[in-house]
């Protein structure tokens, strides 16, 4: 008998220790990419992606995560949609070859190395970025953490969601246009981000 | 000084200019003036993108064919007689160079986009490559007055087409062929052009106008129509006149055609049907 709960208890371990990872997939509408960067010098310019995909998994009692995000790089904007009596818009122009390069690269993705934890909850998700074709490890600071019942669905749903902001340099990804003083190299990502558990 | 090189005229234009007639000017009397074509375009791509090859994207595909062009150029020249076959061969090539550089992004598009890109590309960089070295390389001025319209409305209906980068190579192209052109104009003797400029300028100001059409929005029949600027460069001027007075000639009847082209890019932005 007590070998039976021995061996009861030690094929159920790994399902206890799988069942400490939750898993979760990034909400489209509520999780937006800004960035912002130098212009010209006098002031700085903000623009967003729209609807990133993605999924994030946590192990509180490891301590460990992952984090995955597509961003649609065509879903760029920064607030100038409509040429009036232009020639073109300033969004046209971010996703030709001289800057995003929509037509070549569709997405952009991050993808986790490795996740800090300050206490219980995750502190830092370190990570490599691919822009451009081109990979380059970002940090990532997650200055805004919280999970519990979604209170639009009356708890039914389980969420967790929050802010968090990293820096890179465009040049790293060979984005070189405008350097070094019409368009700032140095860019900030703010990210607001949600996520379901599955 | 960090202001002067910053600024977008320098690199499209006042260094590319300075660079390419110190190459004719030290390089011409060896029938190697042509190179002050790769060397302008070297020095735009050295201000705007850097020289950086991976991932090999179509916009570095596009240079380094403007790098191979002068190098295949110089073959032609020194190593085979200009013939009618040999012209039709480097159009040929040139075209299966432009289809390397941009098949992967046209064969994104949905089909009816994708044909309209790769034959207007065909065409447009086939034509002008077979065209300049059929009727413009035996004449430097002809050929100088080519790719100085050439150059100058590439880059400007590439500017149109939203693209700055493609613009700066277009115009540095221009700059260089004014730089090919003024000590012709001075001096009041023609030099040699042969296919090192003339497939050097013709070929990547060809690739760097289907890349403002493919991978932003320049339209098709704005490259078919700079794809005519060299013919401007090929009307009848005195023969008697000075070299001066041909280059300006045939520098404005390329001018002509080109500002067709930018007329177009600037009339219509989105096509004639957008």
């Amino acid at each position: 008998m007590t070998k039976l709960a021995i061996g009861l208890l030690a094929l159920t371990l790994p399902l206890a220790a799988a069942a400490e990872v939750e898993s979760y997939n990034i909400d489209p509408y509520h999780t937006v990419p800004y960035w912002e960067t130098d212009h010209v010098g006098f002031a700085t310019i903000r623009g967003r992606f729209d609807k990133p995909t993605g999924k994030f998994s946590i192990d509180r009692a490891a301590k460990t995560g992952t984090l995955e995000v597509v961003i649609q790089t065509a879903t760029l904007s920064t607030g100038d949609p409509d040429r009036d009596n232009r020639k073109r818009t300033r969004d046209e122009h971010l996703r030709t070859a001289d800057f995003f390069n929509v037509v070549e690269f569709p997405t952009l993705t991050y993808r986790s190395t490795a996740v800090k934890f300050k206490g219980d909850d995750p502190e830092v998700v370190e990570g490599n970025m691919t822009l451009l074709g081109v990979t380059r490890p970002v940090l990532l600071k997650i200055l805004r953490w919280k999970c519990g019942p979604d209170p639009r669905t009356a708890g039914k749903r389980y969420q967790c969601g929050g802010n968090a902001t990293g820096t890179f340099k465009r040049s790293d990804f060979g984005m070189k246009f405008g350097l070094p003083t019409a368009i700032g190299d140095e860019v900030t990502v703010w990210m607001s981000f949600y996520g379901f558990r599955t | 000084m960090e202001n002067l090189l910053s600024n977008p005229a320098v690199h499209a234009g006042v260094a590319p200019f300075v660079v390419a007639l110190i190459f004719v000017l030290l390089l011409q009397h060896m029938r190697l003036g042509g190179l002050a074509v790769v060397a302008a375009f070297c020095t735009a791509v050295y201000f705007v993108a850097g020289f950086t090859f991976t991932p090999l994207t179509a916009t570095r595909k596009i240079i380094l064919l403007g790098f191979a062009a002068p190098i295949i150029g110089l073959l032609a020249d020194f190593a085979f007689k200009p013939t009618r076959i040999g012209a039709a061969v480097l159009a040929l090539c040139a075209a299966a160079g432009a289809l390397w550089a941009f098949w992967p992004v046209i064969a994104q598009k949905p089909a009816a986009e994708a044909w309209l890109l790769g034959i207007s590309t065909l065409i447009a960089i086939a034509f002008l490559v077979g065209f300049a070295l059929l009727y413009l390389a035996g004449d430097s001025v002809r050929a100088g007055a080519a790719g100085l319209g050439l150059g100058l409305a590439t880059g400007i209906t590439a500017i149109l087409g939203a693209s700055a980068s493609y613009g700066s190579y277009g115009i540095a192209l221009g700059a260089a062929a004014g730089a090919f052109l003024l000590p012709q104009m001075i001096a009041g003797k023609k030099s040699f052009a042969g296919a090192t400029f003339t497939l050097s300028v013709t070929l990547t100001a060809g690739l760097v106008a289907a890349g403002a059409m493919i991978l932003a929005k320049l339209a098709w029949y704005t490259l078919l129509v700079l794809a005519l600027v060299p013919v401007g460069a090929r009307l009848p001027v005195p023969g008697k006149a000075p070299v001066w007075l041909q280059a300006v000639l045939l520098s404005l009847y390329s001018f002509i055609i080109g500002g067709v082209a930018c007329a177009l890019a600037w009339r219509f932005p989105d096509g004639i049907t957008g």
